[in-house]
Formats: structure tokens, sequence, C-alpha cells
């Protein structure tokens, strides 16, 4: 009996999937002893963008939200972050040599102000990167959700969010340093010696598996089935019996979470965070790779920001047009590629395809 | 500047308070904020203006329209154009303002909004692309310098409503902000005329209430939604080309009015285009009586936070009628 359950288990196991992410792991893990530095950093941040899009498309592609928001997420984990590493600069580095953060010195402030001074310390930080904007979003979704607003309403209080946030975040130099953010912070540092560029992309790669794994699963998983009918029909799976807000504000709140996390991480590869991230302009870059990887594909974000990425990167020595080419991007995908580049890829490389279980064997053929 | 510290804002508050009490004597602070409130009304303008046109696209058609602020930047640059290359006042060229970019709404409307009509959310994503599309073109072709638009010479100025002892305007609103006004409130006139009392704007209500109806009954529907998006474009094209002396002229400039028409027009409420009225006093007066007690930004946060609350409880909007569905 205990074999059959394992021969079964064994035949749904998919393969296909397993095999192709193994290699595509396998490239991450040795790119960076091929790479120099620039491209190390350039990866790490890329991947960093990738998650933000997977932790995207859980709300967009699955459950059919879309937020402009999601960079407004991950600059409150930024923040939370750069406050950490600011508090921690050597009294020697610091312009001013005393604890305090030069943009506050700057603007006059004296003392720490209550509500920053517990990012010195380590834990209470990292802890804040994940609450700070899962904590926010959680307040907002229960407060969108609850209610009869529907889908492109809840697209424009996003991007209301985003767009009050910035002039707050802007407004409040003597706190969160203005126009200029938070700059000139210390390296992240473990067992108090700096971690090298190449440990911090094995931390970002690890991350990145991380939330595309999880995300994997969760899609994969009855919750997921639920998000997607969500997505199809949300009257009749709240005519089921279902609470449809409560998932919507779960996998919000987890998103934005997600984001937060990645823009924790992001402060320490940056060395700075600042408004532009909380702008709307970032949130549609954020879009634009789910859109044009491919709506609920997880891997499709990822790699669209990894591609994007390194093209632009290229593109910007050639032409200030980047952006152009961008918005051309955008239209030619929503008109003519509603399902984002992931769905070019011939069928039997879909990811529906790779993870569908083998057929079970006969009864036999299980038995040995 | 306010600080983030609660304790700070109500001290704030307190000395507001003691001053105004101080100065009631002297009616100083009446004055201030009739200033402030004439301040308000200029907002109002500019918001009614830059509302108008989205009243039309997402009000009466329903599109999603994120681009509705690179039209106002078209807007802007043809008024530029005519000026530099021809000397033109700037009051001329409003009428090829609205030409030119009712002009490139029905391009647009052709090309990418009528693919996907009934898909909000997709023209939601195509706009925005679309008005990252239209900010690089303008970029190309005129790069991202800053261009200047010259104001007519006679609406320059100020008119005082109330001078002090030696004769010093202490109350005076600028002749250009009472022009903006009045474009304003003639736009919106001649667009509720057109809407109410002609054949077109029959059709136009006809279209939205019933579309397979008005089909039938041999309304084409295809060019009535064409005509409408372009006239909401064009209208969004005078906006520009007004608003152009005001600020200088730039790609981006778009994307600063984009967030405020918007919020004006699902304020106000989609229903009726006197909505669009409403909303834009209402927005812009408590912006300008909230900067006056507080400061700027925090206005701004607060009134965005506001609508935000407001589009959870009345998505309707605040001035519709609510209608058994």
């Amino acid at each position: 009996m205990a074999n059959a359950v394992m021969g079964y288990k064994q035949s749904s196991f998919p393969t296909k999937l397993a095999a192709i992410s193994g290699i595509a792991l396998l490239i991450f893990i040795i790119l960076p002893f091929v790479f120099g530095d620039f491209q190390l950093s350039l990866m790490s941040k890329l991947l960093l963008f990738g998650s933000l899009g997977i932790s995207l498309d859980l709300v967009w592609g699955f459950t059919g939200i879309l937020s402009f928001a999601h960079g407004v997420f991950f600059t409150l984990g930024g923040y939370a972050s750069a406050y950490y590493l600011k508090l921690n600069l050597s009294a020697a580095s610091n312009t001013y040599g005393g604890e305090l953060p030069d943009f506050m010195v700057w603007n006059g402030l004296e003392t720490l102000p209550w509500f920053i001074a517990p990012l010195k310390y380590f834990p209470i930080a990292l802890v804040a990167t994940v609450a700070v904007p899962a904590l926010f979003a959680y307040i907002l979704g229960y407060f969108i959700f609850r209610s009869k607003v529907s889908g492109v309403y809840i697209t424009i209080i996003t991007l209301a969010i985003s767009s009050a946030l910035t002039t707050f975040f802007v407004s409040q130099q003597a706190y969160t340093g203005g126009t200029n953010g938070i700059t000139d912070v210390s390296k992240l540092s473990f067992l108090g010696s700096p971690i090298p560029p190449i440990g911090l992309y094995f931390l970002i790669l690890a991350f990145t598996v991380f939330v595309l794994a999880l995300s994997w699963w969760l899609t994969q998983s009855n919750l997921g089935l639920i998000l997607r009918s969500i997505n199809e029909n949300e009257k009749r799976i709240a005519f089921l019996g279902y609470d449809v807000a409560q998932f919507k504000i779960f996998i919000w709140t987890l998103s934005a979470a997600l984001a937060g996390m990645a823009g924790g991480l992001f402060v320490p590869l940056n060395q700075f965070i600042s408004p532009v991230y909380l702008a709307v302009a970032f949130g549609t870059q954020v879009v634009i790779w789910v859109a044009i990887g491919g709506r609920g594909t997880l891997v499709g974000p990822l790699l669209a920001a990894i591609l994007l990425g390194q093209v632009q990167n290229y593109a910007e020595k050639v032409t200030q047009d980047w952006q152009l080419v961008i918005g051309i991007l955008l239209l030619v995908v929503v008109l003519f590629i509603p399902n984002g580049l992931m769905s070019l890829l011939p069928k039997q490389l879909s990811l529906a395809n790779l993870s569908k279980p083998k057929l079970l064997k006969t009864p036999d053929a299980v038995k040995n | 500047m306010l600080a983030f510290d609660p304790s700070s804002v109500f001290l704030s508050n307190l000395l507001l308070a003691q001053e105004e009490a101080e100065a009631a004597t002297g009616g100083l602070d009446i004055v201030t904020l009739l200033n402030q409130a004439l301040n308000g009304v200029g907002i109002v303008g500019i918001l009614l203006l830059t509302g108008l046109g989205l009243a039309i696209t997402f009000g009466v058609m329903r599109i999603i329209n994120l681009a509705h602020g690179e039209f106002i930047m078209l807007g802007a640059y043809v008024t530029f154009v005519f000026q530099d290359a021809f000397g033109m006042d700037l009051l001329m060229t409003i009428p090829f303002a609205f030409l030119v970019t009712a002009i490139i709404g029905a391009v647009v409307e052709l090309t990418i909004i009528r693919r996907l009509y009934g898909n909000p959310l997709e023209t939601l994503l195509a706009t925005w692309g679309l008005s990252i599309v239209l900010q690089g073109v303008v970029k190309l072709i005129f790069t991202a310098q800053l261009k200047y638009v010259k104001a007519p010479p006679y609406l320059s100025g100020n008119l005082p409503l109330l001078s002090d002892d030696s004769g010093g305007a202490l109350i005076s609103i600028s002749y250009y902000r009472m022009f903006i006004i009045v474009v304003a409130l003639a736009l919106l006139g001649v667009t509720m005329y057109l809407f109410y009392k002609t054949s077109w704007g029959r059709q136009i209500r006809a279209v939205t209430q019933n579309r397979d109806m008005a089909k039938c009954l041999g309304v084409n529907t295809k060019l009535v939604d064409m005509g409408t998006f372009a006239y909401g474009c064009g209208l969004a094209g005078v906006a520009g080309a007004v608003i152009s002396a005001l600020k200088t002229v730039a790609p981006p400039m778009g994307q600063d009015y984009l967030v405020d028409a918007w919020m004006v027009v699902v304020t106000g409420g989609v229903d009726k285009l006197i909505g669009v009225l409403a909303g834009s006093l209402l927005i812009g007066e408590a912006n300008a009586v909230i900067a006056f007690i507080l400061n700027d930004p925090t206005a701004r946060v607060i009134v965005l936070a506001a609508v935000i609350v407001l589009i959870r409880y009345r998505p309707e909007g605040l001035f519709t009628i609510q209608k058994r569905s």
C-alpha cells in the first residue's frame, strides 16, 4: 500500500517542470561567477523587480485586481530598511558624527522621532519591512474590498494612494529626507562584517526562489482555485458561500508583504531609497512587467523584468527615448497579445502543460 | 512647513486661532481668508477646465482614459507651435488646439479604444500605454526642453476688488484667472447645450442609454462614439491651450492634471454634466481652505484621502441621484 502511494506520488511529480526550473536555477547560480561587478548588481536589482512583478501577478493575474500601488508597498519596505541602515552608520562615517541622520540635522530635528528610533535594531527593522507594508495593505484592503466598489475604481484608488503618498513623503522632509530620500546608508552586514555584492546576489536569488515557489504553491492550491474563480465570476463564487472580500484582503496583504520584503532587500543593494519609487511611474513599471510577461503566469513577470531591464541597460546607451519603446510595447501587448509574451511560447512549454502530472500507471506497474 | 507630529499640528492650530482672535479687530484676517477663497476660485477654474473633457470621455462614454492629461499637453503644444511660428495671440490658437487634439482623439478612438469597448481594465492599460507614447513622441519632436507661452497683454495684471486707505490692493484677482473661469463656464454651457438641445446630443444620450436600441433606430453608433471621444479630447486640448500660459509647457505636464481631473469627475459623479462643476468647486475650495489652515502638500494629501473615502462609499459620485437598478 505504501508503495502504491509512493508510486502515485512519483508519477504525479512534474518531472519536466522540475528539470527546467533546476536548469534555470543552475544558470542563475553560475551567472555571478561569469559576470562583472556591474552586471552582478544589475541582475540583483532585476531579480528584485521580478519578485515585485510576481507579487503583483498574484493580485492582478490571478485575482483580477489591477494595482498601481505595488511600488508603494515596495517603497514602504524600502524605507524601513533604509532607516535601519542609516541609523547603523558608524559615528565616524556619519556627516555629523552623532546619532542623528544627516537629513534630520539639516531640517532642524534635535532628537530621533520615537517612531523611527526602534528601527535601529535588526529584528525590529526586519519585522517592519514586512509588517509596515502588510499592515498598510490590510487596512486599505479591508477598507476597499468590503464595499460595492468594483475593479476600475479600485485601480483609480491605488493611483490616488500612490499620488498622495508621494506628496506626503516629499513634504515631510525632516522625517523622510524629502525628494532626495534616504541616501548614503551603511552596507548590510552579517556578524559584524559587510556582505559582499555576491553574497547579496545570492540572498536576493534565494528570496526570488522563495517568492516564486510560494506563489506557485499558493496558486496551485485550492486557494489559488478560489482566487481564479473570483477573477472569472465574482458573483458566482459569492453565491457558493465564499467570503470573496476575505480572500481578496488575504492575497492583497500577502502580496504587499512580499513587495515590502523586495523593497527591504532593494535598499542595501541600491544604497538609497526615494519617493521616486512611490510615484505612479514606478507603479506603472511593475504593471508593465506583468502585462508584458503575461498575467497569471508568475514566471512571465520575472522574465519580463529581467529582459526589459537588460535591454533598457543597452538601449539607454543609444537612445534617450526608452520610455517611448516601453509605451509602444505596452500598447502592442494590450491590443494584440493580451496574455503577454509567455503565451507566445509553444504549447508544450507552457507552465500548465509542464506541471501536468503524468498519467497514472496501471496498478501492476505501481506495485514494483 | 509643519512637521508630522500630531502635537505640533494641534499647537499650530491653536496659534492660528490666537492670531485670528488678535487680528479680528483689524479685519486683516478676513482679507487673507477672502484672498485664499479667490485663490480657490482660480483653482476651481482650472479643475473645471481640465475635468470637463474627462466628464465626456469617462462620464458619458465610460472610457477609462488615462491619456487625458496628454491631450491637455498636446493642446498646450499646439498653442506653443502656433504662437512660435505665426506669432498668434493665445486666444486665436484655441480653435486650432481644439481641432488638432480632436483629430488625434478620433484617430485614437479608431485604432485603440474601439477594440476594447466593454473591457475597462484593458482600456485603462492601453490608454496608459498611449499616454507614455504621446509623451515620448512629443519629447522626440520638441525635446524635453521647457517651452514658454505668452499670455495676451490685455489679460495681464490684477483686478483690485478692495483697496486699503493708501490705494494698495488688499484683495485682487488676476485677469487671467478670471479668463480661465469664463472659458471653463462657457465650455460647460456649450457642452450642455450640445448634449441636451441638439440631435447630436440626443443621439449620444441614446447610445449611452441603450446602444442596441439606438442602433436599431438608425443611429450610427460607431460615428457617435468617435465623435464624442474626439469632442472630449478637443475639450482637453482647449484646457491645455488656456493653461499653457500659466505654467511652462513640457512633455510630462499632463500628469499633473490627470489625477486632479479624475478626482473632479469621480467626486462630481457622472450622471449629469453639471456634476463636474460641483466636483471642481468642492475640491478646489476644500484644497484652498485646507492649504490656508495647514499647508499645500498636506491639503493635497487630505483632499486625495477624502476622495478615496468618497469613492469607497459613493462610487457613483456625490451629486448623482440614486436610482433603483
